[in-house]
């Protein structure tokens, strides 16, 4: 019985898409009321910054890891712009995408001249570049004492406990969301699958392999910088540890735990992350005589564990596993190989099970 | 114009580091595809290495620098068995983000045990104060470094020019679908070859113990800038490498003097214009350049 | 798109279960900040397990604690009240974590008062939070004079020291005795650029001379100081003026021995320097080198019986950090008692411009101007080895720095109060 309603449910897919994005909502809205508003606000900024980071990795196959560059220009520039100018904190925050892409432009270009590992590797080394003129530049990001004081300027409103900002803040973290949403599933990102698929076939078939992949890295980076832009002004605060390379590893990290190319796990991924450092820093964790307190050993190890076990993530897994109940093939994710998103691999006819 | 000289040459002396570094990546590199993110963690293991031996068991310096690099290499080894090799057939950057996973994991472990406080090693009794170099006084362990890694460097360089293994891998680093393609089993070389770039490392590490601070954080940092200095040398190349490590050294120290502040920021800028000019590194072949 | 549904509900699952295992405490905070008056909380947030975590760290946290038992065995019944909790943040030496910590503490935690915070961007912040919260804040180990100048508040006091009191301390000292040329390296960020400026003021008003000054990278990726020693001979200096903290100035100081620069006749001066900072060098590294101490177990008798009572609690020495840290907590809860509530701006009154004499404040003073805490300061000198006669038994004090003359005075203050 049960079955059968399941079965005519599941036939409806537009309904369940409607129930799962009001689920994913409901959670969002009930998240302050659950966890420590600050960190709630926290878990949003860095599932934003995942999911940026999945344009790029899941669905164009290019391992940046120097993502921390984008995430803290744009930390810095909110916090400027809401200082100096005081600004309304959406505008701060927009701004800060701005910026955040501007410098992502020269970065791309020279960054895509490589694929794969060599990828990984200029990425990090730019953001280092990155992390080294902010920590110079002492006069508009204060250095090691960082940007402090930054206001939550709301057309007059009090904003200050963090409860109502989460409220505030959360509308322009959706905004992001769904426009990776839209990139996923629009042209443009069906031809960044086929290029992260075989980039010597796109290329022969005339696509400018190479401006595509400038262009998600531009978006990827404008998205990320929403995100840290957001964090900056959540925190009141832009510090050094924005665009430190442990950041762009921590996002890594996350995006890779909620699983590679499936958009909506990196934001498991976050929380998961979030929450893990939340807890380590408050309360560490007693094995025997031990103490483990830093975030480093957990977090590698959970790491570790995923890369080496579950490549798929969080989603990815739990997805694979109910596929193969119903008997739909699906292949192990590759970074740049066979991860197709879950629009390109569905079958045209649904099986019968 | 000593002055130059003598910073230049100072240059050298931290460049051995890199090259030693850049080294033993671009050996793994080569015959794995695998960059090993750990490498830097492996190299701060080497002058913890050093430093226990030394507390504990009161095992000196030159012993140290036998017994850490060849105890490595075998936790190398045996990494490359239990870990990497199960990832070996996926796309490199998994082997890359498991490298990196195990870089926390070790940074943590060793700040857990030894905390962050940075911890003292004497320098080797005979390598004490300066000597005279005749145009300036040099300190006369920082000579050793310098006068070892080019040494290890020349030494590896021969047993990868003149020896049948040595062909072997230098082919398979070199040219690694022809290697395979003429039927030759690269395969059993893969675990000794993982090992060796990560005694190098190590051996580095343990070289680092007497100049700098032993601290669990001491490689972190280190080894985003031998990226870099890899991607301008060209990974694919190990004279490359080695090159490129020197040569950076020495950009940094006169950066150090002439631009101070900018120095590390150089080595990036030089990086840039290396993708620009010659993405495949300053000695890399183009076809390598993927 | 059906395929999507039940990862997205196991999704929810994951995300609700992570969130209650969050420990709850969500929702808005409580209005208008009203502190429970049944019991006093005091916050340590530091750094428990990284480089500055032996400096103050977990025995900071100890210290407190001692100073909460000693004050309720000193008041027994007639403590304002028995019911005192002492709590842990580790901040990681970030100052987005002290920040988050902070505001935990004062909202959800209730803490009255926070003490320690060490690196001067984290202390900033925890600043800032303190007079957002109207609570309480006792920075002891944060060196930044912004504490009491730009961004003083009427919520936080400056324990122990500062950079104007290091550079004053030894700057003016080390001058005076008769090394005129300075040769300053310091570290290319916050604190460095704050200490070279103190310091070349602090020797030219003294009556020396900066010869020359170099700063190197930080953070320094190679550890390497030789291009910055190098340069040094040729500016014939007196001293070298090293303000590097932590790893880097055992670094620093390791390349200065192998440069064989005291031979040379340059000798070596530090900026800030920890106890525990010589006890990783090892006392021969440094011996002869002279600094700027806020305190000192081995000056007399008085600092030997608490030091004692710390080893009895914690097995090793406490640094001035750890101290501060006991005094600060003691006196606050002194003020409370005093004031007869916990209530932030009656505990504040009370404090401002109080003379307090305790083992670590020495003709101690809170300036109501400022909220600088001041006291006697030392100038020490690392022994040699050979004199050194048990464990952290590394300084020998040489000249008493008054406390008027200890730190920067009033009317240079750039603070407005309020």
């Amino acid at each position: 019985m049960t079955a059968l309603v399941f079965r005519k449910l599941a036939a409806m897919p537009r309904l369940w898409r409607l129930v799962a994005v009001l689920g994913g909502l409901l959670i969002a809205l009930a998240l302050p009321w659950l966890i420590y508003p600050p960190i709630a606000m926290d878990i949003v900024a860095w599932a934003l910054f995942a999911v940026a980071l999945d344009l790029l990795l899941g669905f164009t196959g290019l391992l940046s890891f120097g993502h921390a560059a984008f995430w803290g220009s744009a930390a810095y520039t909110a916090g400027t712009i809401a200082i100096e100018t005081g600004a309304p904190f959406p505008v701060a925050v927009l701004g800060a995408a701005v910026v955040a892409m501007v410098l992502a432009v020269p970065i791309a270009l020279l960054a895509v001249r490589r694929t794969g590992i060599y990828f990984a590797m200029v990425t990090l080394a730019f953001a280092q570049m990155v992390y080294y003129v902010a920590n110079q530049w002492r006069g508009l990001t204060g250095g090691e004492n960082g940007l402090q004081g930054i206001p939550k300027n709301l057309f007059g409103l009090d904003l200050s406990d963090p409860f109502y900002f989460y409220y505030a803040g959360l509308p322009i973290a959706l905004i992001g969301l769904l426009i990776a949403w839209r990139v996923v599933h629009s042209p443009f990102g069906r031809v960044l699958v086929a290029i992260r698929e075989n980039p010597a076939r796109s290329r022969s078939l005339g696509y400018p392999v190479d401006r595509y992949k400038v262009m998600v890295f531009v978006i990827s980076a404008g998205l990320s910088g929403l995100a840290g832009g957001l964090y900056a002004v959540s925190h009141g605060f832009a510090s050094l540890q924005e665009v430190y390379w442990t950041t762009s590893g921590k996002v890594v990290i996350m995006t890779v735990l909620g699983g590679i190319g499936t958009l909506w796990g990196s934001m498991i991924g976050a929380a998961v992350i979030v929450q893990v450092e939340d807890y380590l820093a408050t309360s560490g964790i007693h094995i025997g005589p031990v103490n483990i307190t830093g975030p480093g050993l957990i977090t590698g190890l959970i790491f570790v564990g995923v890369v080496l076990l579950f490549r798929r993530g969080v989603w990815g897994t739990v997805a694979h596993l109910l596929r193969r109940r119903r008997h739909v093939p699906d292949a192990e994710p590759h970074l740049s190989g066979t991860t197709v998103p879950a629009a390109e691999q569905e079958p045209a006819v649904a099986p019968k099970s | 114009m000593t002055d130059l000289l003598q910073h230049a040459f100072n240059g050298l002396v931290n460049g051995s580091f890199y090259a030693l570094l850049a080294l033993g990546l671009a050996v793994i590199f080569g015959m794995l595809g695998v960059v090993n993110f750990a490498h830097g963690a492996f190299y701060m293991l080497g002058a913890f290495g050093a430093f226990i031996l030394l507390n504990e068991a009161g095992v000196n310096f030159w012993v140290a620098l036998l017994v850490v690099p060849l105890a490595l290499g075998a936790v190398g080894m045996a990494l490359e068995r239990l870990l990497v090799r199960r990832l070996v057939a996926l796309d490199p950057l998994y082997n890359f983000l498991l490298t990196f996973g195990l870089t926390l994991i070790l940074q943590d472990l060793l700040r857990m045990k030894y905390g962050s406080q940075p911890q003292p090693y004497p320098q080797p009794a005979g390598l004490r104060g300066t000597v005279d170099l005749g145009l300036f006084d040099f300190p006369a362990y920082q000579v050793f470094v310098l006068v070892f890694s080019v040494l290890v460097s020349v030494g590896a360089w021969l047993l990868l020019a003149r020896t049948r293994v040595g062909m072997i891998i230098r082919a398979a680093t070199e040219r690694p679908e022809l290697t395979r393609a003429m039927g030759i089993d690269v395969g059993r070389w893969i675990s000794p070859v993982f090992g060796f770039g990560i005694a190098l490392a190590a051996l580095s590490g343990v070289l680092a113990a007497p100049m700098r601070a032993v601290s669990p954080l001491m490689g972190a940092d280190l080894i985003i800038l031998v990226f870099a200095v890899v991607v301008i040398g060209g990974l694919g190349s190990i004279f490359g490498s080695v090159a490129a490590g020197f040569l950076i050294g020495m950009l940094q120290a006169l950066g150090n003097v002439y631009v101070p502040g900018l120095a590390t920021t150089s080595v990036f800028i030089l990086m840039a214009v290396v993708l620009l000019w010659r993405p495949a590194g300053l000695f890399g072949r183009e076809e390598t350049a993927v | 798109m059906r395929r999507n549904l039940i990862p997205a509900i196991s999704t929810l699952a994951v995300v609700s279960l992570l969130a209650a295992c969050g420990g709850g405490a969500g929702g808005p905070s409580g209005g208008g900040g009203k502190i429970s008056d049944d019991k006093i909380v005091l916050g340590v947030i530091n750094d428990q397990t990284g480089i500055y975590s032996e400096l103050s760290g977990p025995n900071a946290v100890k210290a407190v604690q001692m100073a909460v038992d000693d004050f309720k065995a000193k008041h027994g019944d007639d403590a304002v009240s028995k019911n005192i909790e002492v709590i842990v943040a580790d901040h990681q030496n970030k100052p987005e974590v002290a920040n988050t910590k902070a505001q935990e503490m004062y909202d959800r935690q209730k803490a009255d008062a926070i003490f320690d915070v060490p690196t001067s961007s984290a202390a900033l912040a925890v600043a800032g939070q303190a007079a957002a919260k109207k609570k309480l804040y006792f920075n002891i180990t944060a060196a930044t004079t912004a504490l009491t100048g730009d961004k003083c508040n009427k919520y936080t006091f400056h324990y122990a020291y500062d950079t104007y009191m290091l550079a004053n301390g030894t700057g003016t000292t080390v001058t005076e005795a008769g090394a005129k040329n300075w040769y300053i390296v310091y570290p290319d960020y916050a604190f460095g650029q704050d200490m070279e400026k103190s310091f070349s003021t602090a020797v030219e008003q003294a009556g020396g001379k900066v010869v020359g000054k170099k700063s190197s990278e930080f953070p320094n990726t190679s550890g390497d100081f030789s291009s910055q020693l190098l340069q040094a001979p040729a500016a014939k200096p007196d001293v070298l003026g090293a303000m590097h903290a932590g790893g880097e100035l055992v670094n620093l100081v390791k390349q200065y021995n192998q440069f064989n620069l005291k031979d040379k006749g340059i000798g070596l001066s530090v900026g800030l320097m920890f106890i525990t900072d010589i006890h990783s060098l090892g006392p021969d590294a440094l011996a002869g080198t002279k600094f700027t101490d806020a305190w000192y177990w081995n000056f007399d008798q008085q600092n030997r019986e608490w030091a004692d009572k710390f080893k009895e609690k914690t097995g090793s020495r406490p640094s001035f950090a750890h101290a501060g840290n006991y005094s600060a907590a003691m006196n606050y809860l002194e003020a409370v008692q005093a004031a007869g509530t916990d209530a932030s701006d009656d505990v504040v009154k009370n404090l401002e411009g109080k003379e307090i004499n305790d083992f670590f404040l020495r003709n101690g003073k809170i300036r109501a101007e400022d909220h600088r805490v001041i006291h006697d300061v030392y100038l020490a000198e690392v022994k040699p080895k050979s004199e050194v006669k048990e464990d952290y038994d590394y300084e020998k004090i040489v000249t008493t720095i008054p406390a008027d003359k200890a730190f920067k005075p009033v009317s240079e203050s750039t603070c407005k109060m309020g």
